[in-house]
């Protein structure tokens, strides 16, 4: 009897902790943000010998730490590896993950996780040499294929010629090293991995401008954002964080235009920059939310260049990233 | 014939001209911006490496998700970007220069004539301010019009070549959109004559 009464007590206790969940608190209270980023990754998460984090992964940690705090430096950064990254959230080690993890119903449903949004479409795609003078991925008919062993992207890249019609001959490699050696050497034709690895893989070529990578994206791999099931409030913060980064990409409010957004009398520009509305309030945030991310953080496409963009050491262009109104898919719902 | 070319020659002139007067470099789409003074150098032959562009801005097979047509000509100023429509999400993309503040415009046009190396007869009032530069200059290497142009609609609109490829990605010229011959020569072979063209621009606050 007593034993059930403690368990009962125990369970009370419990289900009175996820009834009150409430992260954005807990954040402010303890006057940081803990966000869990990939231990190192060019462009997405690196710390500099400075002990100072760059990166687009990053700038999500950034971006809601600047809309509590008007501070994008209130944020301590949590490494992690592949397989520590969702414990670390379910056992409340972080209150957000920014690591570049794909959103899957596996995920959500099995491991207790919500995906605030999809910052980056990633996908698998096919990197060739620009001497081929091949415009898409249709036209690789009896190319020599380089892939690395035991991933998806060998059943995908498999499935991608069988059901064009097209022939393959295939080159599995252990490790990345070897790939990029490989493809150095000249044994392939083609490399097929995820689009941002192509590019990462591209700079440890011997010659990387002599190499593009197709527009042709033949898997689904939509990276984001993840915060702990049960606390609905901070679920909105994070995603309407990065939403107020999409929104003022497509407004064209930038870091450089701030101002001027400032004393815009466009309502869509007003609702955003908090001089009409309450929507900062509802979010239990303050009216200048949205001004707040951008002006430290900066919007969408300034976080995109500044890190992994056309002119970054990664060179990815827009792509599939783009907004919706410029040939992309990165949609927000407004601000209203 | 020959006189109306020649009219239209200066008309597109018009807008090459005031080019050299100021200069504005803004390498993405709400990146900042600086300020840089390319004046025009006809008779100027770049070099085979000068025409090399920067790997963001060579011309290149892209996602490109849009309602209009393949065929169609889809230009982001504020971008730097040519877009030619292929149909099944993607696009051909040139990196280009473009009109410097105050010349940046937006609206549906149709390419109405074609033209390879055309000729260039500086406008009185580029003489004026620049008296060195040549009257006339036959068409050919070394032409600021460069290998093609194509006229749009009935403005002094033109996409057109350049002899100073290193001006691609900035905002210099008064209106009109440049590419480096290369890429205006595959354009030209690309796109007839009624080539729908729109030309979008960055919101504004």
């Amino acid at each position: 009897m007593k034993k059930l009464a403690l368990t009962l007590a125990a369970a009370g206790t419990l289900l009175a902790g996820l009834a009150h969940a409430d992260t954005l608190s807990d954040v402010k209270e303890r006057g940081v943000l803990k966000c869990g980023v990939n231990q190192g990754l060019d462009g997405f998460a690196s710390k500099d010998d400075k002990g100072q984090w760059t990166g687009f992964d990053v700038d999500m940690c950034k971006a809601v730490a600047a809309a509590i705090f008007d501070d994008a430096s209130k944020v301590d950064y949590v490494p992690l590896s592949a397989e520590e990254r969702f414990p670390a959230l379910q056992k409340g080690t972080i209150d957000l993950l920014s690591r570049n993890s794909t959103w899957t119903l596996g995920r959500e449903a099995g491991l207790d996780l919500m995906f605030a949004a999809v910052s980056y479409y990633d996908g698998q795609g096919f990197m060739v040499p620009v001497s081929k003078n091949v415009m898409s991925a249709l036209e690789l008919d009896g190319s020599k294929v380089c892939i690395q062993s035991g991933t998806t992207s060998v059943l995908n890249g498999q499935d991608y010629f069988k059901t064009n019609n097209m022939a393959m001959e295939l080159t599995q490699l252990s490790s990345l090293d070897e790939l990029v050696k490989a493809y150095n050497e000249g044994k392939c034709d083609v490399l097929t991995t995820d689009v941002s690895q192509l590019y990462a893989l591209r700079l440890k070529l011997d010659k990387p401008a002599d190499y593009i990578v197709l527009p042709d994206v033949i898997s689904k791999e939509p990276l984001g954002p993840v915060v702990r099931q049960g606390d609905d409030r901070w679920l909105n913060i994070v995603k309407w964080s990065f939403y107020a980064m999409l929104n003022g990409e497509e407004l064209g409010v930038s870091q450089a235009t701030l101002d001027e957004a400032l004393k815009s009398e466009k309502p869509d520009v007003k609702r955003f920059v908090g001089t009409d509305g309450t929507y900062g309030e509802q979010l239990g945030l303050t009216k200048d939310w949205a001004v707040r991310i951008v002006k430290n953080v900066g919007n969408y496409g300034e976080v995109f260049e500044r890190n992994i963009g056309a002119n970054s050491k990664l060179g990815i262009p827009r792509g599939i990233n783009q907004l919706w109104s410029a040939g992309g898919i990165q949609y927000a719902p407004p601000i209203r | 014939m020959r006189a109306k070319f020649v009219g239209a020659a200066l008309v597109a002139l018009a807008a090459l001209s005031v080019s050299a007067a100021e200069a504005q470099m803004r390498p993405a789409a709400s990146v900042g911006s600086q300020i840089v003074d390319v004046p025009e150098q006809p008779g100027y032959v770049p070099s085979a490496a000068e025409e090399q562009l920067d790997p963001a801005y060579r011309r290149q097979p892209v996602y490109f998700r849009t309602n209009e047509p393949p065929g169609t000509i889809v230009i982001h100023t504020s971008e730097r970007f040519l877009y030619l429509v292929q149909g099944d999400n993607r696009a051909i993309r040139y990196g280009i220069g473009v009109g410097r503040d105050g010349f940046q415009w937006s609206g549906l046009q149709k390419i109405t004539r074609k033209a390879e190396w055309p000729d260039w007869r500086p406008p009185a009032e580029m003489i004026e301010r620049q008296p060195y530069l040549p009257r006339f200059m036959a068409g050919g290497p070394g032409n600021p019009l460069g290998a093609a142009a194509l006229y749009l609609g009935g403005t002094v609109y033109r996409i057109h070549g350049t002899n100073m490829p290193q001006t691609i990605g900035m905002a210099i010229s008064s209106g009109c959109f440049r590419l480096v011959n290369g890429d205006v020569q595959d354009l030209y072979n690309r796109v007839p004559v009624g080539t729908k063209v729109v030309i979008r621009q960055a919101p504004t606050l």
